[in-house]
């Protein structure tokens, strides 16, 4: 797909074949063709669709089903935690274990830490990848094609082969176990995946809108700014959504980098496992609340969710 | 004065430029350099040029090439399985059209989840006496007894087991570029085939996946990346254990700097597993994509 798209570059020569996964079309393809007139893979006799939901309801059940322990595991008192043989339901719900998970030291804090370190590496990574995708996707030069495959190659590297050589450069210039050094690290995986995705978004508008403002007297930076920024808000906006789930999932940067004053909830969910013995019922509880604010987020966002998985993937 | 489009262009790549060449190129640059080093893990210790020592060290150790075969065998597994169980699902979503909508959403959630948290779950359900599933595969007559299976414990399935979670939590990602892979092959080919008397198997063989060779080409190579650096889901459930039979690439070179204190060492296999990756990567692209051939 890449290769396909690169060569998009050079000509403007229309999608093929080839570069079809476009996103609009993956994301609401059914609407198209509503009702009765199914075509194609679309299954029409009764019984197959029967087979078919009766497939997908067990694919559901099995696929839901570790997450939703998670849950109730949360909510059992200790003992029942680790009952033998483990029941599925809590046979007494409690809130206790949110209370431990939650009271114990530096727990909330490592919330303030995961929420400083994802936005302060969302907004770095929008500030130097909305630019450069422009830059990139606007004016077509060669530098700009051999920046984009050399953003491409850096999603290759592998971050334990960064992540000691980066935390000792921190400890150098004075930001060892601060947000910011690790919103740094961050960026590093997130900033080549925001390039692309927000190519792809530029690549959509047409030319002809700043050039009528650039007549009317804008800058070219005026121009992108008041006209360009407005039109991709959309893609950007995915884009952010994408940099701060790398933040606040990634672990091993995470692991490198912190020590007690900037340690993110990722982290002292597996120190839960050294430091305390198995407290599995804190550990769910824990692990429940940090999934919470990222599936509110994704039922809010869910289609530009998708528009961004489907097109990163395909892009980058 | 106005500037040239091509300076243009330019000074609005040069801040992302320079992040990654700050960031991503020069640690990068720091590794190799340091592969060629014996270091003391102290700061301010002794590093003393080695020549490639750190490289013969890294070859000769059972726990490189172990863990590079490790880190082989969990990525096809955890590639294969996942393409199997996305296609699956995509191609179930594809059939039921429209009205699959809200379950295709349902399906995405996996993919927001933490890896660590992915990773403390299924050790929670796969742990040796108070792990559910050997209890319900116990009721459910399949073993005779619920510990019968050592998921975690048992050297020889360790790296299979500690491979779920990835692909528990990224099956949807698979099956989210699939679907829209399917999306795009036209309607009219498929019923000609059917008015053709073409079979299921023949369509899918025949047809649906020649046609869907670019998009499987990206899924592959993107998963497959990711599965090779796989982290947080093993340490988080096995450390690498037992007796490092889970022990994959990132977690020993993290082990070795870490705990064995050996960044000279460390940085070489960094090194080579860094070139691996990048071989392997490019040699995927060129045969797999074949770029050029699709235009």
């Amino acid at each position: 797909m890449r290769v396909a798209e690169t060569s998009k570059h050079d000509g403007g020569t229309p999608a093929t074949a080839a570069t079809a996964p476009s996103v609009p079309a993956a994301v609401i393809p059914a609407r198209k063709r509503r009702g009765a007139n199914r075509e194609g893979l679309e299954a029409g006799r009764r019984s197959t669709r029967t087979l078919l939901w009766t497939l997908l309801a067990a694919a559901m059940v099995l696929y839901g089903f570790p997450f939703l322990y998670l849950l109730f595991t949360s909510f059992k008192t200790p003992i029942d935690t680790i009952a033998v043989p483990p029941t599925i339901l809590p046979r007494e719900w409690t809130l206790e274990n949110y209370a431990n998970a939650l009271g114990r030291n530096g727990v909330l804090a490592s919330f303030i830490n995961s929420i400083q370190t994802a936005i302060i590496s969302t907004v770095l990574s929008l500030l130097l990848a909305v630019p450069a995708a422009y830059g990139i996707t606007r004016y077509k030069t060669l530098s700009g094609r051999i920046f984009i495959m050399a953003a491409l190659v850096t999603r290759m590297v592998p971050p334990v082969a960064i992540g000691i050589p980066l935390a000792s450069m921190m400890a150098a210039v004075g930001l060892a176990d601060t947000p910011i050094a690790l919103s740094i690290a961050h960026t590093t995986i997130s900033l080549p995946l925001s390039i692309w995705l927000m190519s792809s978004f530029f690549e959509a508008v047409p030319n002809d809108l700043e050039e009528a403002a650039t007549v009317d007297g804008c800058s070219r930076l005026g121009a992108l700014w008041r006209v360009v920024i407005p039109v991709v808000s959309g893609g950007i906006a995915v884009t952010a959504i994408f940099a701060f789930l790398a933040s606040w999932n990634e672990f091993l940067f995470a692991l490198l980098m912190t020590a007690i004053r900037s340690q993110t909830t990722p982290v002292v969910i597996a120190n839960f496992q050294t430091q305390f013995g198995l407290d599995w019922g804190s550990m769910t509880a824990l692990a429940a609340v940090y999934s919470i604010p990222v599936i509110l987020l994704t039922l809010l966002l869910q289609r530009k969710i998708v528009a961004g998985m489907t097109l990163g993937a395909v892009k980058g | 004065m106005r500037i040239s489009d091509r300076r243009f262009a330019l000074f609005l790549m040069t801040p992302a430029a320079l992040f990654l060449a700050v960031f991503v190129a020069f640690p990068l640059f720091r590794l190799v350099a340091d592969s060629f080093f014996k270091i003391s893990p102290i700061a301010g210790g002794s590093r003393d040029f080695v020549g490639l020592d750190n490289y013969f060290r890294a070859f000769a150790s059972e726990a490189f090439t172990g863990a590079g075969w490790r880190t082989l065998a969990y990525t096809l597994v955890v590639v294969t399985l996942e393409f199997a169980l996305g296609l699956g699902m995509a191609l179930l979503f594809t059939m039921l059209g429209r009205s699959s909508q809200i379950w295709r959403t349902v399906f995405m959630y996996p993919l927001m989840i933490a890896p660590i948290v992915a990773g403390l779950l299924w050790k929670f359900l796969m742990i040796d006496n108070f792990g559910l599933i050997g209890t319900l595969l116990h009721q459910a007559g399949i073993l005779s007894n619920p510990n019968q299976i050592g998921w975690l414990s048992d050297p020889g399935i360790v790296l299979y087991s500690v491979a779920i979670p990835d692909i528990w939590l990224t099956t949807s990602f698979m099956c989210l570029i699939l679907f829209a892979g399917l999306q795009n092959i036209p309607g009219d080919l498929i019923e000609a085939a059917r008015l053709d008397g073409a079979r299921a198997p023949a369509l899918l063989f025949r047809i649906i996946l020649p046609l869907l060779r670019p998009v499987i080409a990206v899924a592959l190579v993107v998963r497959g990346i990711d599965a090779a650096r796989a982290f947080d889901t093993i340490l988080i459930q096995t450390n690498g254990g037992p007796q490092s039979a889970s022990e994959t690439m990132s977690l020993l070179i993290y082990r070795t700097m870490i705990r064995f204190g050996d960044p000279g060492l460390a940085s070489a296999m960094g090194t080579i597993y860094l070139l691996g990756m990048l071989a392997v990567a490019f040699v995927a692209v060129a045969t797999i994509w074949r770029p050029g051939k699709d235009n």
